[in-house]
């Protein structure tokens, strides 16, 4: 049993552990090197922490503090500034010095213009529950503006119910000014609408906080924190979710957060159509009559004009001969620009169903590799039961294993990023060097698959080829 | 409940100074949360007809803001097909709970009378507002004299009767 955990806990270090473990082990003059500049070897190189909901309460209220201590003013409002100003206490000091009031205002915590003159009458009615009553029962904000504490409360459940917390706004019509934290919790009573009132706010701190991203895990509470906001690939310590620091999506290298936004939006409102037509439907390449293919052979002759030629590539058939399948890579067309706007579209398509194909292909890969080594897994655990090495012999087909994974996974998300390329000897290089890495990776996915029989060198070998094309394509084209 | 004491009195106070160009108020008297009344334009291409319009409180008022609805059709950038507004000050973000309904009837006439091309509804009715302002105003205002409802005769405030009611308090 102990040892089975500890085989599961070596699998979730990442590779630079078990690497670096290796090297400090037979050589320590190279993680000297290492450490002098990790960022110049690793192209994905990232430094960040796994925090608890308490340590990034510290954290925030370290901020709070200092703040409120240097300005001479009340946490609560040092917090409205750090949200609005996504906790810069330097920019925060500075504008103060500069202008007060200004910050101020632009931060809504004092009203733009006087505040509302009240009146020191000892009754006052409400302008939100038109009651009246004596004017002990009445709050008002930095803008003057009075109502009772009832209607407050009120005010305040609902607002909290709907989500809002740091933005809860003052009652008049046209204020901007803000409710501080202190000014609800004082007012609100029920403890559960407290209660969720505090989430709220604390995960809006979070949220504008730019060294700060809750992790995306589902119900996960761990906070990642990092000094820089870059597009790189943040693990969580709890969940094992992997993430891009940038935008929280899943880990998207050597492709850029905003593109794979597009690449995903297009995916999503596509794919069914393309599916179909992909799947169904492609113009005669001599006469141009759409055709819907019905069999399973990839020789197809047009009804039309009776011309042969091949489904994947459409060439003439009989120019084939036995490089059948050589029809790999995307060939645009030249005399695009001279086709009618139809043909352009469906040119436009047959490129999406090009990358899309490759993209979808790696990741049914991806979950069937994953299928294979659960499956493996099972296997070892047989031969270690019955005495054919031990769980240490083997262990090296796990790290081969979960590389593959780590390898197919930038290689899937290669395609989006040359999808949006544009044509040139960059793109040029970028798909010589993605060939390389498709074909090595096949390579290896082969080699896992058959472990058992395969010379634990020649894969230990191939998997040292897969992940240098891997870091190699990353450190030419990863950029953030 | 809060949400009928607050709108007895918005419904009186409304009554008693009466809206130049929101006529015809009915509230049905089982149910407060719902009012009805005319939109009287009185500037082109609106100013040949009156629309109905429909507010509907929630339980919550004046903590959730009304909602509105045109019951009768109208050729409006901010107003689509099925009668449904754009209009931000009784948007769920911006909704204040001091925030009168005579002053939201007052912003509503005045989108009407001046249509907002940034928060369209009907992208092309405001293609057409921003490219063609004369063949809008002669749709509008075709489409008024087509659906539109009469308009309700001159209030009795007008300045001569509004002096006579004043002596009649003094």
């Amino acid at each position: 049993m102990n040892t089975e955990g500890d085989v599961d806990s070596d699998m979730e270090c990442s590779d630079n552990e078990c690497f670096g473990d290796d090297s400090d082990y037979y050589n320590t003059d190279d993680i000297d090197i290492e450490q002098v500049d990790p960022s110049k070897n690793d192209p994905e190189y990232f430094e960040f922490e796994c925090l608890t909901e308490e340590q990034v309460e510290r954290l925030l209220n370290e901020s709070v503090e200092l703040l409120s201590n240097n300005l001479q003013i009340l946490p609560s409002l040092a917090k409205v500034l750090l949200h609005y100003h996504n906790w810069n206490v330097s920019e925060i000091i500075g504008k103060y010095r500069e202008n007060a009031s200004q910050l101020l205002i632009n931060s809504r915590v004092k009203p733009s213009s006087a505040p509302a003159s009240n009146n020191c009458s000892r009754y006052l009615t409400c302008p939100v529950c038109v009651l009246t009553h004596s004017s002990d029962k009445f709050l008002s904000l930095n803008c003057g503006h009075l109502f009772c504490k009832g209607c407050w409360t009120i005010h305040f459940e609902v607002q909290i119910n709907q989500g809002i917390s740091t933005g809860i706004s003052c009652m008049a019509r046209e204020c901007e000014v803000l409710v501080p934290e202190d000014f609800v919790l004082k007012l609100v009573l029920q403890p559960n609408i407290k209660e969720k009132y505090l989430q709220y706010i604390f995960q809006d701190y979070v949220k504008s906080h730019p060294q700060l991203r809750f992790c995306p895990g589902p119900n996960c509470q761990v906070v990642i924190k990092s000094q820089d906001t870059k597009a790189k690939r943040a693990t969580c310590s709890k969940c094992k979710s992997i993430f891009c620091f940038k935008c929280g999506i899943d880990y998207h290298a050597p492709t850029d957060c905003h593109t794979i936004q597009k690449w995903l939006t297009k995916c999503a409102d596509d794919s069914e159509t393309a599916n179909y037509i992909s799947a169904h439907t492609k113009d005669c390449p001599k006469c141009h009559i759409c055709i819907e293919k019905n069999g399973g052979c990839n020789h197809m002759q047009c009804y039309n004009c009776k011309y042969d030629f091949c489904w994947m590539c459409l060439g003439d058939w009989k120019a084939h001969g036995s490089e059948y399948y050589e029809c790999s890579r995307y060939k645009e067309n030249p005399n695009i620009a001279h086709e009618s706007v139809h043909a352009q579209a469906r040119e436009a398509l047959k490129k999406y169903l090009h990358y899309y194909e490759r993209w979808e292909n790696h990741l049914k890969s991806l979950k069937l590799e994953k299928e294979t080594f659960d499956k493996l897994k099972t296997r070892i655990n047989q031969k270690v039961m019955s005495g054919r090495g031990t769980w240490i012999d083997w262990q090296y087909l796990f790290t081969a294993a979960s590389l593959l994974a780590k390898c197919r996974y930038t290689l899937q998300y290669t395609y989006p990023y040359a999808y949006y390329m544009d044509t040139g000897p960059r793109k040029e290089l970028f798909e010589y060097q993605q060939a390389q890495l498709e074909a090595e990776i096949e390579n290896l996915s082969w080699k896992i698959e058959r472990a058992e029989t395969t010379d634990r060198g020649d894969l230990e070998n191939q998997m040292d080829i897969a992940e240098k094309r891997r870091t190699t394509l990353l450190k030419d084209f990863l950029d953030v | 409940m809060a949400a009928t004491r607050r709108l007895q009195k918005e419904l009186g106070d409304i009554r008693h100074s009466g809206l130049k160009s929101f006529r015809d108020i009915q509230v049905d008297e089982s149910n407060i949360l719902t009012w009805q009344g005319l939109i009287v334009p009185d500037s082109p291409p609106y100013n040949k007809g009156a629309f109905k319009i429909e507010i509907n409180f929630p339980a919550e008022y004046p903590f959730k803001p009304p909602k509105i609805n045109f019951k009768t059709k109208i050729y409006h950038p901010n107003i689509d097909e099925k009668g449904q507004v754009c209009l931000p000050i009784i948007a769920a973000e911006n909704w204040k709970p001091a925030t009168r309904t005579d002053q939201v009837i007052q912003t509503l006439i005045a989108l009407v009378q001046d249509p907002d091309p940034d928060t369209p509804i009907r992208t092309d009715v405001v293609e057409e507002f921003i490219r063609d302002r004369k063949k809008f105003m002669k749709n509008a205002e075709e489409y008024t004299i087509r659906h539109a409802l009469p308009r309700p005769e001159e209030l009795p405030d007008t300045p001569t009767k509004k002096r006579k009611a004043k002596k009649k308090q003094v």
